[in-house]
Parts: C-alpha cells; structure tokens; sequence
C-alpha cells in the first residue's frame, strides 16, 4: 500500500463532480436503499449510502466535506428507520472523516487498497452503531456480528463495480 | 485562537456535527420507571420534522421507480405475455361458478355465526373498514424492520392500525404523514403482538429476531407444541382483531435468557419481505347491515322469550311438586312425617349408628356442648318443602338451589 508523504498531498488529484452529481448519487443511493431490500427481499447485502460516502470521501481528500456528507446520509438513513435519529449520522460522519483522512494518506486508485478500506470502515461503522446504540443511549438491540460481516463483504463487492462507473462521472480539465 | 480553528478545522467540524448529533440523541432516550432507557415513542417535534424532510425527499423518487416497475409489470402481463389466457379464463369462470355455490352457504353461516356473537354480548370486534395501500419502500436497514405505504392521515390513516394481507397480519400503522404513512413490520425486534396457538390455547407474544425471524416469547415450556400448529392473533393487544392469521409453529428452542420458557419461531403466513398491497383496518367497530340489524331485533325479541320460557317451566315443576309426596310436610308433625310413613312395604334403612358419636356423625349438631341427638335434630318448622312454592308464596323468585337444603338426614334419625 503506496504511503504518501505530507508534500505530496497537495500534489494529489481532487477530483471534482458536477454540482448535479453531487446531489443525484447521493439521493439515488438513498432511494435505492430503502427500495432494492422490498424488491430482493434482504436489507443485510448492502449500505449503499455507506459506499457512496466512502466513494466521495476518497475522491475529495477533503475530511470536512466527508464528515459533512457522511453525517447527511446517517441522518437521511435514520430518518427513514424507526430508531433514534443520529446513531447512524454519527457512524458514517466517523466514516466520511477517516475515509477523507485515509484519501489524503494512500493511494486509493487500486482496486484491493477500495476493497479493503470499503470493508474495514463498514465494520466501523456497525461498531460506531453497536457503541452508540448499546452504550451511549443503553439502549436494547438484537445484534448480529454475522449479518455485519456479510454486509461489510456486500459493500466491498459493490464498490468493486460501483467506484470506476463513478469514477467516469468526474470532470476533467 | 484564530489559527488553532484554521490548524485544526477538520477535528474541530467533527466534533461539532458529532456532538450536534449526541444531543440530538439525548432528546430522544427517556428513562423508564424500571431504570432501562428506552426510546421515546412520540418523536419530538424536531425529530419528527427530520421524519418528515426525510420522507418528502425520498418518498417521491421512490415511489415513481415503484410505480414504473409496477407499469412495466402490468404492461408485461397485461398485453404482450397473453398466452394460455383464454384456457385459464375458461377455467376461472368454473371456479366462479364454484365459489358462487360455496359462498351462498357460507354467507349464511356467516350470519348466523355474527347474530349469534351479538347476542352472546361478544366483545371481540370485527374488521368492517379497511384502506387497500401499496407497500412501496423500507428503512434499507435489517435492523429497523419498517416500510411505507402510499396511503396517509389524507386516507384516515391513523398510528396503531392493523396492517394486514389476505395472507396474515404485517405490522401496524407507526408514523403517518399526509399521503404516506410508516408501517412496522411485525417481524421487528421492536414489534409486538398478542398471540394463541390455535389447538392448545396457549398464549404469547409475537416479536421479531435480531434476523427478522418471527417468533413468539414469554411461553413457558409445552410438550404439546408441535411444528405445524397455527399461530392466530389473540385480540388483546388492541390492535389486532382476534383470530388473524399470523402464520406456523416451525420449531421450538429453549428462552437461553430463561430456563423454564422457550421461544416458538413461527414462519410467517403474509411475505413480510416482499409486500406488494395491504390493507390497513381502519375500523372495527361492529357495524352490521339495515336487513343484519333486523335480524339481531329479531334474535333478540327470541332471546326475551327466553326467561319466559324458563318461569313456565317452573310453574309446571311446582304444580307438579304439589301433587307429589314430598319428604317434609311443614304442616304435620314429626312423627307423622311422610319418612314414617310405614306403609311403604319398603322403606328406605335407617344409617347404622354410630359406636362413638361425636360432631361429625350423622345428625350431630355443629354446635359444641348441644344436648342429644333429637335435640340437635333441626326443628321441623324451620325446615323448606321439597318443593319451591314456598319462596313463591313469600314474593320472591323460585330458589331452586334452597329447594335441596331440607332434604337432610337429619329427619331420618329416630
């Protein structure tokens, strides 16, 4: 894993989007996550929002604006759910901030290097959930560190596919 | 100051989002009297806001793809793939012809089944109104087992209504909006629903795993549950009408939090995962039709006769007790009792006497320290006929149940 040095960061790509992809990718994977699990009859293969955040946390290398996106789609998730409003927006605000801060570190243009960094923050953010549902709020939950894994495993495969269709999304000077 | 906030700008807009969002959270939680925190079930009014951005944004993107699946369904099914159509319509209309028959009688039954309930005082209710909706999207998450209907407060919808299928219950009306409304799902860990087994009776309460897997808690353990019983809603809950189907008895493990219960897990009778259209009871309040409610007066004018019926029958019980001899005649006495009769060729044997006599023998009175047997006898006059024209004659109503006190042995003692 290519590590890179604090000068080199200001010579790193940002990508940038246009301003209607900003808003359509992120809504689309919103809708498709409340509407694929009614279609395919699971909710456990997949956290597109949480892959989309990564995606655009990465792309950005901007921590601000990945702790910005991430807490909206935390938040827009927790909307849609009937539990506490916030517990996902502060899982995936802590995902948006390290994928950033990851983003402005490595080299994220590999394949492997998005797999692994899709399934480790996945895992995070369940344990950021479990944490703050469990502990913070003590709170009951009916938890599952299998259903966890396999949905970190869905994320990863979905970027896989997902990250270069994306990636033909951005402008280029 | 200012180039700390510009060194650490980054660290400093997260932890001002994440300690917005744990405030948030805090408004949210409220301590039980039992010491646990537990989520407060109206949402605030800020939260309920968020509920309601959230909804607005998705809800009509999500409902247009579900509406365009649904169109590309239809136009598949309904004009290009048309094969075997004309086969299966000829067969459809003997199956309706079929049914017609079937329903004629059961419609009958049905009526009976309802007249009777009423008459009965059955309090359980029935389901009369229901909203027909589609179930169009979820939380997208496994652990907030929720979806939303198109149907809202627009449509009469109100929290705690009972969505069901023709299949078996679903969930129950959580949050409404203005045309959408918010369905929990039954299978939810947070859900919970009155329920029986249908052949032992036994009751419990219906919840969702951490998978989303039905199952029923709080039984304790049964040898007579068996895989395959039916599982029915038990109408206590005040949310579900009673009898509903929820679905089968698949297997039984024992509660690991309780050593002397077990947890029945039930396959569901509706496709929790894969709901298309429900129906919401929007009312279960009896209501029944102008020629049913004729019917009920009817019924009822029968139920009146009922009592009268019953007061001729103990007219003619005491006429009849009149002309029998009965065992005590208050008017004649002691010795010239109908029991002394001794022109009985055979008379019934006197009870042996006892070698020690003490409270308990036959005629002994209840009274410590009362003189001898006849003594203790009651006295005839303070005894009833063995007929209940006496409780008549007073004014009030026939006795039966004092009718069988005077018939002591204590009479028959020498």
């Amino acid at each position: 894993m290519p590590l890179l040095s604090a000068d080199s960061r200001r010579d790193m790509e940002i990508r940038s989007y246009p301003l209607l992809v900003y808003a359509l990718v992120p809504l689309a994977s919103l809708v498709l996550q409340a509407w694929l699990p009614r279609v395919v009859g699971r909710y456990d293969w997949f956290d597109l929002p949480l892959v989309i955040t990564v995606y655009f946390a990465l792309g950005r290398r901007s921590p601000i604006q990945g702790t910005i996106m991430g807490a909206g789609m935390g938040l827009f998730e927790d909307a849609l759910s009937h539990h506490a409003i916030g517990v996902n927006g502060i899982a995936k605000t802590m995902v948006g901030f390290l994928a950033a801060s990851v983003g402005i570190r490595i080299e994220v243009e590999n394949q492997i290097v998005r797999l692994m960094l899709n399934f480790s923050l996945s895992l995070l953010s369940s344990v950021i959930y479990f944490f703050t549902y469990r502990f913070l709020l003590g709170l009951a939950l009916e938890w599952s560190w299998l259903t966890e894994l396999m949905r970190a495993v869905g994320n990863s495969l979905i970027a896989i596919v997902l990250f270069p269709l994306l990636d033909r999304l951005q402008m280029r000077e | 100051m200012e180039s700390f906030f510009v060194r650490y700008r980054n660290l400093v807009v997260l932890l001002a989002i994440l300690m917005a969002q744990i405030a948030g959270l805090a408004v949210q939680v409220r301590r039980s009297s039992t010491g646990t925190n537990t989520l407060d079930p109206s949402d605030p009014s800020g939260v309920r806001l968020i509920r309601l951005w959230g909804n607005a944004i998705i809800s009509p993107p999500e409902r247009l793809i579900h509406g365009t699946k649904i169109g590309l369904g239809a136009l598949w099914t309904d004009y290009i793939n048309l094969r075997h159509v004309r086969d299966e319509n000829q067969d459809l209309k003997k199956t309706v012809d079929r049914l017609r028959l079937e329903q004629a009688a059961l419609l009958e039954d049905a009526r009976q089944g309802q007249r009777l309930q009423a008459l009965l005082g059955f309090q359980e209710k029935y389901i009369y109104t229901t909203v027909a909706a589609q179930a169009y999207g979820s939380s997208g998450s496994d652990y907030s087992h929720v979806f939303y209907i198109d149907k809202g407060a627009h449509d009469g919808l109100k929290p705690d209504m009972a969505v069901i299928t023709a299949d078996g219950i679903v969930g129950k009306v959580r949050d409404v909006f203005l045309h959408t409304a918010q369905v929990l799902a039954v299978n939810d860990a947070t859900s919970g629903a009155g329920v029986i087994l249908e052949t032992t009776r036994i009751r419990g309460i219906l919840k969702g795993d951490a998978v989303g897997h039905l199952e029923v808690v709080g039984v304790t353990a049964d040898q007579r549950i068996q895989p395959g019983e039916k599982v029915l809603t038990a109408g206590g809950d005040l949310i579900f009408p009673r009898g509903l189907p929820v679905g089968v008895v698949e297997r039984v493990v024992r509660d690991p939090d309780r050593d002397s219960f077990i947890d029945i897990l039930v396959k569901p009778a509706a496709h929790l995962e894969r709901l298309d259209e429900v129906l919401v009871i929007t009312s279960t309040e009896p209501r029944f039709s102008p020629q049913e409610q004729q019917d009920l007066a009817t019924s009822a004018a029968e139920q009146n006769a009922v009592p009268t019926a019953i007061k001729d029958q103990m007219k003619a019980s005491e006429i009849m007790g009149e002309k029998l001899p009965g065992l005590i005649d208050p008017n004649l006495p002691p010795d010239q009792q109908p029991l002394h009769d001794t022109s009985n060729p055979n008379p019934a044997p006197p009870p042996p006497q006892p070698l020690h006599a003490d409270e308990f023998s036959p005629g002994a009175a209840t009274t410590p320290g009362a003189g001898t047997d006849t003594e203790r006898a009651p006295k005839p006059q303070t005894t009833k006929p063995a007929v209940p024209h006496a409780a008549e004659d007073n004014g009030g109503p026939p006795q039966p149940a004092e009718v069988s006190k005077p018939q002591t042995t204590p009479q028959r003692n020498p």
